[in-house]
């Protein structure tokens, strides 16, 4: 008779004990469609997991599909029609800021798509994640990024539509990979980094002059010029090797022999500490 | 409780939680409509049940539970809002909605009519043919909005999907999905895990009982040394055990910069890396073998001293002391799974059994791997304990004044 009660007791408890350390992933999704917007001002937050940004289909404003850990945050859309502002990504349960404390935040995902025709300025920051960006075709106006441990990769597949004032990248403890930077059209570029790995490209459609800062400590840096274009490098540096093969020295600057002829400028300023910094010219 | 009764009221049991479980994994299939053919036979305040009867929901009073729809940018915060107004029955619900209403079950919006105002919807399905003016919420349904539906205003499905079925949506469409039921220890699960488990202590049980008995058959007097040095200096083993840990590294390094800087040395350092591991190894696994031999020499002489007849040898007594040792950890493959107590039980195994290494590594240290006796208690030579030198030799005692002067007896 025990035995048969304890049988009982034990099945009950089986059954209705719920999972033991199982994660609660979900999945979040948001769409809005456009209504004559003049300007879209994205600000994207997500800190832990895979990220990817894209442009979307003509005639949605932005849409967004999140898989997140439940337990540990919560996914944000907010959006202002008067002022255009959006706000997308997840956010930590309890508002303790970004803390990786489980593995399965690592398995968040977040897609990530804006409208190709309304001007987009676009503010990101993320935590510990894996980013791939794509914004050709895109109105971009402005960009920043702000990454901490992450492996970040953007590209320019096409060129973009709008006037895009400046772009900037603050990365800490990362991997930076900027390709097709022309197609991007900006007018400033800056790169601030701890420590980490940086790779500008700045193949592409070229339309204009750009200016590019780069402060960068404890890192390397790989700057892929287009051959042809004409490149000026002002290099402020400590303990930094500078590998420019093709520039000529006055000072402290370094620039190619057809800088001042050339149709397609580059001006890259240098500030970096304990780094290394390669030109690497590609055809 | 009768034999009869009791598996009966068993499977009734396992079929009302199977089937709460498995509906809820599968609302709509096949699964669901097998359920809830199973929940049909039982009382419906027992469980809850989807397919609620299309009611209105009246408000809440003013202490209530009251959302506000009107902006739909935390649809977690809001979806807590909703489950917390729930009540069990169903009818009980009342939840007050800023600029709307609140509905239970399906609800249905007809080709001619227009309603102003946010509509939230409780466990039932949305269907829109005509117009909305206002925000849509629905709680464990889908939205569907049809051809020449209008809704201006935003749709959220908590626990559905918004279909857009040709009607127009002026916002944003938003779903968030049902938390999954997970699948990591199902009901059939569990006996796949104590199983595993199980499996992994007889191994681990098993491969300390080889060592043991190894280290009995060839290396017996360093392993009684260093057991009679935690029976004898047991807090002091713990000690030490707890410095050598914090030294093991350092130590290491030194060895390596040490063997690094002579030049002779340079070539030495994978040696001593091996070496040092090893060294460290059979350190930490001799003394929980020694700490294994001496609580099950306890145990043993326990027993012996309540009149069990047992044979006291090397083997029962590390045989003896593995199997205590192992108590907590088959505690832990046993109900392991038990919410919070699997967790207490757990660590409570691995602070037993990180204390037993550390008082074994420092015996084993002290008594410098079994050879130096000074904290093993030993204080007579072992040449004093043989007969014939007791014999011989009573110091002490009754025998030592009543033993005869060798001279009278001549």
């Amino acid at each position: 008779m025990t035995l048969r009660r304890g049988t009982l007791l034990f099945a009950v408890v089986a059954l209705a004990t719920p999972s033991l350390g199982a994660q609660t992933m979900r999945a979040f999704s948001v769409s809005r469609p456009t209504k004559g917007e003049r300007m879209l001002r994205a600000t994207l937050d997500f800190g832990a997991g895979r990220v990817v940004v894209q442009p979307g289909l003509p005639g949605t404003l932005y849409r967004a599909t999140v898989r997140y850990d439940a337990e540990r945050s919560a996914p944000v859309q907010e959006y202002d029609p008067r002022t255009g502002i959006l706000r997308l990504g997840i956010e930590a349960v309890g508002g303790g800021g970004v803390r990786v404390t489980s593995r399965a935040q690592l398995d968040q995902t977040g897609r990530f798509e804006f409208s190709p025709d309304i001007p987009l300025s676009f503010n990101a920051t993320f935590g510990a994640a894996d980013v791939t960006i794509d914004l050709g075709g895109t109105t971009l106006v402005d960009l920043a990024i702000w990454s901490g441990a992450t492996r970040s990769s953007l590209t320019f597949s096409r060129p973009t539509k709008g006037e895009c004032r400046k772009a900037s990248f603050t990365v800490g403890a990362s991997e930076l990979d900027v390709r097709q930077l022309a197609n991007a059209g900006c007018d400033e570029i800056s790169v601030e980094g701890g420590v980490g790995r940086a790779t500008l490209g700045f193949e592409g459609e070229w339309r204009r002059t750009s200016a590019v800062a780069v402060a960068l400590s404890m890192g390397a840096l790989t700057l892929r010029v287009p051959r042809g274009v004409g490149l000026q490098i002002t290099a402020g540096r400590f303990l930094t090797s500078l590998d420019v093969a093709g520039l000529t020295r006055s000072g402290n600057i370094w620039s190619t022999a057809n800088y001042n002829a050339a149709p397609r400028k580059l001006t890259i300023e240098l500030k970096t500490s304990m780094a290394g910094v390669n030109v690497e010219w590609i055809d | 409780m009768r034999p009869g009764k009791g598996a009966a009221a068993l499977l009734l049991v396992i079929a009302l939680i199977s089937a709460s479980r498995l509906e809820a994994a599968d609302r709509r299939g096949v699964v669901g409509e097998l359920s809830g053919r199973v929940k049909h036979l039982i009382p419906a305040n027992l469980i809850g049940d989807p397919d609620v009867a299309p009611q209105a929901v009246p408000g809440a009073d003013a202490q209530g539970p009251s959302v506000n729809p009107a902006r739909l940018d935390q649809p977690a915060a809001l979806e807590r809002q909703l489950r917390t107004a729930l009540r069990r029955p169903i009818d009980a619900t009342r939840l007050t909605v800023v600029g709307g209403a609140a509905r239970l079950g399906h609800y249905s919006v007809g080709s001619a009519e227009t309603v102003h105002g946010h509509i939230v919807v409780l466990e039932g399905d949305v269907d829109i043919h005509g117009r909305v003016e206002g925000n849509i919420v629905a709680l464990d349904g889908d939205i569907i909005v049809h051809p020449g539906a209008s809704v201006i205003g935003d749709v959220l499905a908590i626990g559905g999907h918004v279909r857009e079925a040709g009607g127009n949506i002026s916002g944003s469409v938003q779903s968030l999905e049902a938390v999954p039921i997970a699948p990591a220890l199902s009901t059939a699960a569990l006996p796949v895990v104590i199983a595993r488990r199980a499996a992994g202590f007889v191994g681990v049980f098993l491969v300390l009982l080889t060592l043991g008995f190894g280290l009995v058959t060839f290396g017996r007097p360093n392993l009684e040394i260093v057991s009679d040095t935690v029976m004898h200096s047991f807090g002091r083993s713990f000690v030490v055990g707890l410095l050598g840990e914090v030294l093991i590294l350092p130590t290491f390094g030194m060895l390596i910069v040490g063997l690094v800087l002579t030049v002779a040395g340079a070539l030495l350092v994978p040696f001593g890396i091996v070496v040092y591991s090893l060294l460290a190894i059979v350190a930490v696994l001799g003394g929980v073998l020694a700490v294994a031999h001496a609580m099950g020499e306890t145990i043993t002489r326990r027993r012996m001293a309540q009149g069990l007849r047992v044979s006291p040898n090397a083997y029962r007594y590390l045989l003896t002391g593995l199997l205590a040792l192992g108590v907590t950890w088959l505690a832990w493959v046993a109900f392991g799974w038990v919410p919070i107590a699997g967790g207490l039980i757990l660590s409570a195994a691995a602070i037993s059994t990180w204390f037993v290494g550390t008082v074994g590594f420092g015996a084993a240290l002290l008594s410098r791997g079994g050879v130096r006796e000074h904290f093993a208690g030993r204080i007579v030579p072992p040449e004093m304990l043989t007969d014939e030198y007791l014999w011989a030799t009573p110091q002490f005692g009754v025998p030592a004044v009543k033993r005869p002067a060798k001279e009278l007896e001549e």
